[in-house]
């Protein structure tokens, strides 16, 4: 110990080495920041973890028949059906899997109609399997992806992974909001071309119902009325013949459910030659409609044949109309794509509307304000999704983390009444950060994928704060003892503090790593194991030799002997 | 106690120390807080993520006709308008589409779900009377993640599909979800890829013509028979009564096509005449599902496509999802004999119950070795002794912490444990702090003339201020984390909540215990010095 004691006296008794620990002290601190723009560390709300099953949503074009998503879906899972790791596959058509995390706020439970199905994918258990679930998720994804699509063009395939936090719609959701509809489906459609060609986003989708061709019987009312027919009645037979419809039960002893009566043309009957309007409209004059006379009328006489547009889906959010495109990430976080997307926007759209960024800093900082150039009509281009949520967590965190900060300075200033002292403290814990980021650098070396800075690395730097003020505080608290209850000189009593101090510091540091230590391998609390480790170690240097100097150069340090021997509680170990 | 100039204890730290050193319930209370523990342990509901209160809805309103712009304009936006007067709504999302309106809302993350659910239902009721004409009455649903989240998923298919067919497996598993809802804590029960038992008229329509019928004669000629009456009474002359009621015509298949449904020249035209009648499956729905599935763990690839029925089960909230999972396969096993029987083969394809007992298992695992590789480094620090006393205090904080937990309605789940590994490094800091005092005082000059409970509470009174201080400053960073918002903020809940407990009881462990044990199981060391008074001078 009493070499330790000599190291850290020998420093605080000459100027350059004091000015040598301070200046490099900085150095780190300052190069450790800079781990961030160079991207030496990454930074994502929360990481993904490996699970033991996935979900594929297979969404074909709007108004596409159960049969043809049924096609798609088989080819999906033939892909699957070649993968040894999966144990099981099931697929549910027109409607969603069982409810999970993911589909609840991916909208699963609304799902019921023919032109969606989905398909839950279990694997064989995590501790037995070599491959992450979401490396195989991103190993399939293009596979399928190329070979499946094409076979009906505007269907869209989506793997979605089990959320390792909070579950959200998509990684990156852009909003379009804006008065126009026409307009608002071209921005969009922009919008998703210049999110597929960013590198690291996969399963583009725009949120709107494709504009697909159908028809619409005119019912020509004085025909109708003419041949003592009704609209109503019209309608009806329509339905019974082409959709079918129960018309009657029967309760059964046997069965569990009533036994429905179904009504409907057979299929030979029902099926059209092709879509065009010549097929229906035969198919029409072959249906007959009784009247009130009881006489025959074929229905293609009531009615008019028009070929119209669908009309797609209108999606509002809080009161103003918007369309949705989504974008998930592969693997790496969203705030790197979406700076690039972003950048891409600006440009593009420069073209045609004038282009505003949303001012000030709040949690749309990256939202993008279009006015066009000939109408004046205003869009909004805003960020949404695991990003908005990201941004949330992280103003939240360092909002806490700020409060943290005051609360424990408050604390010391009440319990040393001097600001000095305890601004030493707070600055002292506060340099525990270097030790965070740089620890992230390292784990990054010995992870295969990426290791991001995440929402639980900054709990653990909270966490930390409180720790490394604990070092410094006994620290302070036993060289002003020495000071008082000795009168020891200042240099000597933080020296011995220093090194009588170590050893408990050092323990209560070993306690923390080890107990960090089987955090650090946990996918979601990994930020959190690491960031208490080297953050640990970083707080240890600093208390040990940092803090000392910076006590030596304040005169809040300086203590009088107190002479009150019934005090004396310090006992110096021989 | 020999009087002699007693220390003065200045901190709450040496007070405790002082009131518990010889106190003969202080074991006792050592025990009851382990007994506490794990009582906490083994009946707290476990679960994998903690709970989020998402609280939100949806208001759908029917108008049969309307386009998308007219559903806009006369449903959704006045309905969006309305909701904005409710508050804690954070988004509301409005979606028009032909003939059917539809509005979310989300309520910011941790509103109260019934005041919620109820404010909602309350807002739209209020407002009936400004609804449009020709609308149909408004469908409000409430979200419920506890209910509507299943824990247990099941697929039933069959075996053989030549023997059985899909109505029957349905009939089955109706028979098996009867007795599954049946168990305690189990909420909703669904079944999805049901394909129900129905008889199928399908008409030719170049036979319809033929016959000069129409589609509207068929039907009324099928309602007209398939009428359920309820009985009537008579009575006889000396007051009996008579029952007697008019069955179903339709029995079978073959009676609906036996229905007459026109005479024509003179002859009946029956429904078989005109229309295939088969007994079958509910041809128009198209919600079917399949699966795919290794028949044996060592195939290499999953088998063929099967129709399968999946039997989602949830849990109402609060309950432990473990048991009620244990239960539900408990019940499924019951039935296995007569599955065999039918030919109808099940498959557990999702456990909530299973994988959230995994995951707590695997975290208190990583607890324990925690506690042992802290208490081997301290061997090596301290001694053996030390090391016995420090360990002892971490299972005594993990139990009061634990019981709090658990008294405060929490539940064990991946995060709370989190918060318990993540304070373990910190909890242990009291006691090593205290201890390693003890152990310096106990090898320091003047340690002979000192007794040694006074030697333990004048230790422990010592490094009692700023070790109060030091953990006051670890609980005020967690403190303002209970205040971050949103989903992650709710998810990370357990930290704020937990860590501090555990903080506060490491602080009382330490003062408590740990000058206890020390009295208990460290001695002065035996020194050079002759007028050692020893430590048996009690």
């Amino acid at each position: 110990m009493s070499k330790l004691e000599g190291f850290i006296y020998s420093i605080l008794d000459k100027k350059s080495k004091k000015t040598l620990v301070v200046s490099l002290t900085i150095a780190a601190f300052f190069a450790s920041l800079m781990m961030f723009p160079t991207m030496m560390v990454l930074a994502k709300m929360l990481p993904g973890k490996s699970a033991n099953t996935f979900s594929i949503y297979v969404d074909t074009p709007t108004g596409s028949s159960i049969e043809e998503t049924k096609q798609m879906s088989s080819c999906v899972i033939d892909f699957l059906k070649k993968e040894k790791e999966i144990l099981n596959i099931e697929l549910f058509l027109g409607q969603g899997i069982p409810l999970d995390y993911a589909g609840l706020v991916k909208g699963a439970s609304m799902k019921r109609t023919e032109n969606v199905s989905e398909i839950s994918v279990n694997l064989t258990d995590k501790h037995h399997r070599d491959e992450a679930s979401f490396l195989m998720v991103k190993r399939l994804r293009p596979l399928i992806e190329n070979a499946c699509t094409p076979k009906l063009p505007g269907t869209n395939i989506k793997f979605i992974e089990q959320p390792s936090g909070p579950p959200t719609l998509a990684s990156i959701v852009v909003e379009v909001h804006g008065e126009n509809l026409e307009k608002l489906r071209t921005l969009s459609t922009d919008v998703a071309q210049i999110l597929s060609k960013t590198e690291g986003l996969v399963d583009i989708d725009i949120m709107a119902d494709e504009i697909f061709t159908k028809y619409e019987l005119v019912p020509d009312s004085e025909k109708i009325a003419r041949s003592g027919l009704s609209v109503k009645q019209v309608n009806n037979i329509l339905y019974l013949a082409f959709e079918g419809m129960v018309i009657a039960h029967k309760n059964s002893r046997n069965s569990p459910d009533q036994i429905d009566m179904f009504l409907v043309l057979d299929k030979s009957s029902k099926t059209l030659a092709s879509q065009e309007k010549d097929a229906l409209l035969s198919k029409l004059s072959s249906l007959n409609l009784m009247n009130m006379k009881g006489m025959m009328v074929p229905l293609s006489e009531v009615v008019k044949l028009r070929k119209v547009k669908s009309h797609p889906m209108i999606m509002h959010k809080d009161l103003s109309r918007m369309i949705n495109v989504i974008a998930e990430t592969e693997m790496i976080s969203q705030l790197y794509p979406l700076l690039d997307a972003r950048k891409v926007m600006l440009e593009y759209f420069s073209k045609e509307y004038d282009v505003e960024k949303e001012a000030g800093i709040t949690t749309y900082m990256f939202d993008l304000h279009l006015t066009d150039k000939k109408t004046g009509e205003k869009f909004l281009l805003r960020w949404d999704g695991e990003m908005k949520v990201s941004l949330d967590t992280f103003r939240d965190l360092g909002g806490a983390f700020i409060s943290a900060l005051i609360l424990i300075f408050l604390l010391l200033v009440i319990y040393y009444k001097s600001y000095a002292i305890a601004g030493i403290v707070l600055l002292g814990s506060f340099l525990s950060l270097i030790g965070v980021i740089v620890g992230h650098w390292v784990a990054n070396w010995f992870t295969t994928d990426t290791f991001f800075l995440t929402a639980t690395s900054l709990i653990g730097f909270i966490a930390l704060i409180g720790i490394s003020s604990r070092n410094s505080l006994l620290l302070i608290d036993f060289a002003k003892s020495l000071m008082e209850f000795h009168g020891m000189e200042k240099r000597k009593a933080i020296a011995v503090a220093a090194a009588t101090r170590a050893k408990p510091i050092a323990l209560t540091a070993v306690a923390i790593i080890l107990g960090s230590a089987l955090l650090a391998s946990d996918p979601v609390f990994g930020g959190l194991g690491v960031a208490l480790i080297s953050g640990t170690v970083a707080a240890v240097f600093v208390s040990l030799f940092f803090v000392p100097v910076l006590m030596d150069n304040s005169k809040a340090m300086d203590f009088d002997r107190v002479h009150d021997e019934e005090h004396d509680s310090i006992s110096i170990t021989k | 106690m020999t009087e002699k100039k007693e220390y003065q204890v200045t901190d709450i730290a040496g007070r405790l120390a002082k009131g518990f050193l010889r106190n003969p319930l202080t074991a006792v209370l050592g025990v009851f807080l382990l007994i506490m523990g794990y009582l906490a342990l083994n009946t707290m509901p476990r679960e994998e993520d903690p709970q989020i209160a998402i609280s939100g809805g949806a208001i759908i309103v029917a108008m049969p006709g309307a386009t998308p712009k007219e559903i806009e304009n006369i449903i959704v936006k006045p309905l969006e308008r309305k909701l904005r007067e409710v508050r804690g709504i954070e988004h509301v999302y409005g979606m028009a589409m032909d003939n059917v309106g539809i509005v979310n809302v989300m309520y910011y993350i941790g509103e109260n779900r019934e005041d919620s659910n109820l404010k909602l239902y309350d807002k739209v009721m209020q407002n009936m009377d400004s609804m449009p004409k020709g609308v149909m009455q408004p469908l409000i649903k409430p979200f419920d993640i506890d209910i509507d989240i299943p824990i247990i998923t099941v697929a039933f298919y069959l075996k053989d599909s030549k023997n059985v067919d899909d109505v029957k497996l349905f009939e089955t598993v109706r028979k098996v979800q009867q007795k599954i809802n049946a168990v305690d804590a189990v909420a909703k029960t669904t079944l999805k890829g049901s394909r129900k038992a129905q008889y199928n008229i399908e008409v030719d329509m170049g036979k319809l013509s033929a016959y000069h019928l129409s589609l509207g004669q068929i039907m009324q000629a099928v309602q007209s028979v398939a009428v359920d009456v309820p009985e009537v009474k008579g009575r006889t002359q000396n007051n009996k009564l008579i029952i007697f009621g008019v069955n179903n015509a339709i029995e079978s298949v073959e009676d609906v096509g036996s229905v007459i449904v026109a005479q024509y020249m003179g002859s009946p035209i029956y429904l078989r005449d005109v229309a295939v009648v088969t007994s079958g499956l509910d041809i128009q729905n198209f919600q079917t599902a399949k699966i795919h599935f290794k028949k044996d763990a060592n195939d290499s690839t999953v088998g063929e496509e099967l129709n399968q029925i999946t039997m989602t089960v949830a849990k109402l909230a609060g309950t432990n999802a473990v048991f009620v999972a244990e239960d539900v396969v408990e019940v499924l096993k019951g039935y296995e004999a007569e599955f065999a029987k039918e030919g109808v083969g099940y498959l557990i394809t999702r456990n909530y119950g299973e994988r959230a007992n995994e995951a707590v298992n695997e975290l208190m695992h990583h607890l324990l070795i925690t506690i042992v590789i802290i208490a081997l480094m301290l061997v090596f620090a301290l001694g053996w002794r030390e090391s016995i006393i420090v360990t002892f205090s971490v299972p005594a904080i993990l139990a009061v912490t634990l019981f709090t937990a658990w008294m405060t309605g929490q539940t064990m789940n991946r995060i709370t444990l989190f918060a318990l590994l993540l304070s373990l490094g910190l909890l242990v800091d009291a006691a090593i702090i205290v201890i390693e005092n003890i152990h310096r005082h106990l090898h320091s000059h003047g340690v002979e003339d000192k007794e040694m409970g006074e030697l333990l509470i004048e230790a422990t009174d010592e490094i009692g201020a700023p070790t109060n201080v030091a953990t006051l400053a670890i609980i005020l960073t967690m403190v303002p984390m209970a205040f971050v918002g949103g989903m992650m903020g709710s998810f990370m809940k357990p930290i704020p909540y937990n860590v501090p407990v555990a903080l506060v009881a490491s602080l009382f462990v330490a003062y408590i215990f740990t000058p206890y044990l020390s009295l208990k199981l460290l001695k002065k060391p035996e020194h050079k010095h002759e007028h050692t008074k020893g430590v048996d001078d009690e």
